[in-house]
């Protein structure tokens, strides 16, 4: 195929598009366009929920990196030396130790068992942002005993309606909560701050310091867990051989580790939905473009007929209507590339909610050229095999045969 | 110019076998205006399809311009039909979304002439066929007579050594069909084209210098020079 050959098929390809069916045009671009958007669309928000669920794992359940007790010890021991070891580890940039106990809450006639959770505030402010989502009252204070932190869910509404988990029914900045630990001990708390991360397993619970913990358990330089935060995100499985390099005996959990069983199930039952979504949008893309073309040639069948009898290469024909193939779905990606702008800005200013927080679609380059590449694919395919069929008859046959 | 010998065409409809020619020789000169004429069935329009390299025939021999033309392959076949030969069909077919000199440039850029050159020649010949005020018309803006004079401004922009025609008149009425008739018997004189044309209205036989009545598949008889030429 010379290039004088393929300058007749654009010149054919681009005078078809100009005088053509216009209708016919933009019903097929706009299909084209939302098969992109689909294509685009779920895998990006499979990976706006991975980006969400890291997020919010790092910045509310676990820093970049968890200390756990050794073997089938219960606590850690000599925390503060610990502590102090493991701050001191270049690319370490603050740790918070951890204590973590079941309670039964009473508020009102209102009774409900959930976790406490216990730091130290100031060390905590290193490690997690659960400071700065602080949305009624204030957040904990080192030297805090008779005060406690409530996770939204766990506060709850006054209206149960509007509650997505069982609540306290409508805790308040002031309020006072009483508190039974496992060991027995009642405690009675002023609720000094509640807590929307919109992360449940963070707003479903409640906060104490250790000072406090310590005092209710009788323990003393001792935690349940130990998060770490690192300077270089991503980095968490080289910090990891990092800190064991530096005499860290007790186990160490990247966040992803900690978080597998919940979001490995969801990332592989949401690629199994993705996988069969792009599938079927592809096998839509096949069917209507062959169909377009299809309808399209054996209209044409005298007409393709008599331009090869005058001498037309039958190539110069089907490489026309490949490069009108190509342009539907050029126009499609563009236009799907608006749609998936609109759409994402949309959830940007209003993000859909999940278990693990609020998700934004995600769109990386990868994925769009990805996206465009299989779709220029199948367009070609879907293009060419009907043109190459109509335009590979018999000359004679076309031409009789046509209408 | 032409030189057909023992042109043998058979067909199969199933298992019947359709002799449409049965051994047909016989040859045209450069400059002729020649007519293929005979009842429906004896084997025209699969003379005129075999001349035009359109279809193939079970066993004979084929010369043009001294090229042995059945031993081409397709691929030249298809670059003989675009460089040497023209055609007109019944029903015009032309491209609907080119206007009337696209289609009629589009042979000429396919065989890569350049653009000012083939604009320059397409707006000559539609000029020629008096088309040259309605170039920029597209098809459905054009009569049935006109359409038919851009295919035949098509069939001869390439200045082919013969020009072939499938019942050019048969969808055009008796006036329309006259000035297409004058049309060719013009570029025949003054241009010296070749020209074989199939018909089956007999008052088309005043414009032919020789006509070959087939019947049956084969040559029933030719008749020399009819027209007022002598």
């Amino acid at each position: 195929m010379n290039l004088q050959n393929l300058k007749v098929s654009a010149f054919l390809a681009a005078r078809t598009i100009q005088r053509g069916n216009k209708g016919t045009l933009l019903l097929t671009i706009a299909i084209t366009a939302l098969v992109f958007v689909n294509l685009v669309f779920q895998p990006s928000i499979l990976s706006g929920i991975v980006e969400t669920f890291d997020r919010q794992s790092i910045d509310f359940n676990y820093g970049n990196l968890v200390v756990e007790p050794k073997g089938d010890e219960s606590a850690i021991d000599n925390v503060e030396s610990l502590t102090r070891k493991i701050n001191r580890i270049p690319g370490v940039t603050g740790t918070s130790p951890r204590y973590e106990t079941g309670a039964t809450f009473t508020w009102k006639s209102k009774t409900l068992n959930r976790q406490v959770v216990s730091f130290t505030p100031s060390d905590e402010v290193t490690v997690t942002r659960i400071h700065e989502n602080v949305i009624e009252g204030e957040f904990l204070s080192d030297g805090d005993t008779d005060q406690i932190l409530l996770g939204i869910l766990l506060a709850g509404e006054t209206d149960e309606t509007k509650d997505k988990l069982e609540s306290l029914g409508g805790v308040r900045v002031g309020d006072t909560v009483e508190v039974t630990y496992n060991n027995g001990v009642v405690r009675t708390y002023r609720v000094k701050g509640i807590v929307e991360t919109l992360s449940i397993g963070v707003d479903s619970v409640a906060y104490v310091t250790n000072r406090e913990m310590a005092s209710v358990l009788g323990i003393e330089d001792s935690a349940s867990t130990i998060l770490v935060r690192i300077d270089e995100q991503g980095a968490e499985d080289k910090m990891k051989r990092t800190l064991q390099r530096f005499g860290i005996q007790e186990e160490i959990k990247t966040f992803r580790e900690k978080a597998q069983g919940f979001i490995g199930d969801a990332v592989t039952s949401f690629n199994i939905i993705n996988v069969i979504s792009i599938i079927v949008s592809l096998i839509i893309t096949v069917v209507v473009i062959f169909i377009v073309v299809f309808i399209n040639t054996v209209n044409k069948r005298k007409q393709i007929g008599i331009l090869k009898a005058i001498g037309i290469d039958h190539r110069i024909i089907v490489n026309s209507y490949v490069m009108q193939v190509v342009f539907i779905a050029a126009c499609g990606t563009v236009l799907g590339l608006v749609f998936i702008a609109l759409i994402t800005a949309y959830l940007s200013y209003s993000p859909l909610l999940f278990p693990g927080g609020p998700v934004v679609p995600k769109i990386e380059p990868a994925l769009i050229l990805r996206s465009i590449v299989s779709l220029f694919a199948v367009s070609i395919v879907a293009g060419y095999i009907p043109a190459w069929k109509t335009a590979r008859e018999n000359i004679l046959d076309a031409i009789r045969g046509g209408t | 110019m032409i030189t057909a010998r023992s042109l043998v065409r058979i067909y199969r409809l199933g298992n019947v076998e359709v002799r449409a020619l049965r051994g047909v020789s016989f040859e045209i000169g450069g400059g002729e205006f020649v007519g293929i004429m005979g009842p429906s069935g004896s084997g025209k329009s699969t003379l005129l399809h075999i001349l035009g390299l359109l279809d193939h025939p079970t066993s004979g021999d084929l010369a043009i311009d001294g090229i042995n033309v059945l031993q081409c392959p397709e691929r030249r076949r298809t670059l003989f039909r675009l460089n040497k030969l023209g055609y007109v069909f019944q029903d015009y077919a032309l491209v609907p979304e080119l206007t009337a000199r696209e289609n009629v440039y589009l042979p000429s850029m396919v065989r890569g002439m350049p653009r000012d050159e083939y604009m320059a020649a397409s707006a000559e010949i539609l000029g020629e066929v008096g088309l040259g005020e309605r170039m920029e018309h597209r098809q459905y803006e054009l009569s049935g007579g006109e359409q038919q004079r851009v295919a035949i401004a098509r069939a001869l922009v390439n200045r082919p050594s013969i020009l072939f025609a499938d019942e050019p008149c048969a969808n055009l009425d008796s006036v329309t069909s006259k000035n297409i008739l004058e049309l060719f018997k013009k570029l025949n004189e003054d241009l010296n084209q070749t020209i074989v044309m199939v018909s089956h209205e007999d008052w088309h036989i005043e414009y032919f210098c020789r006509v070959i009545y087939l019947k049956d598949g084969s040559i029933e008889r030719i008749e020399e020079c009819k027209t007022t030429r002598g």
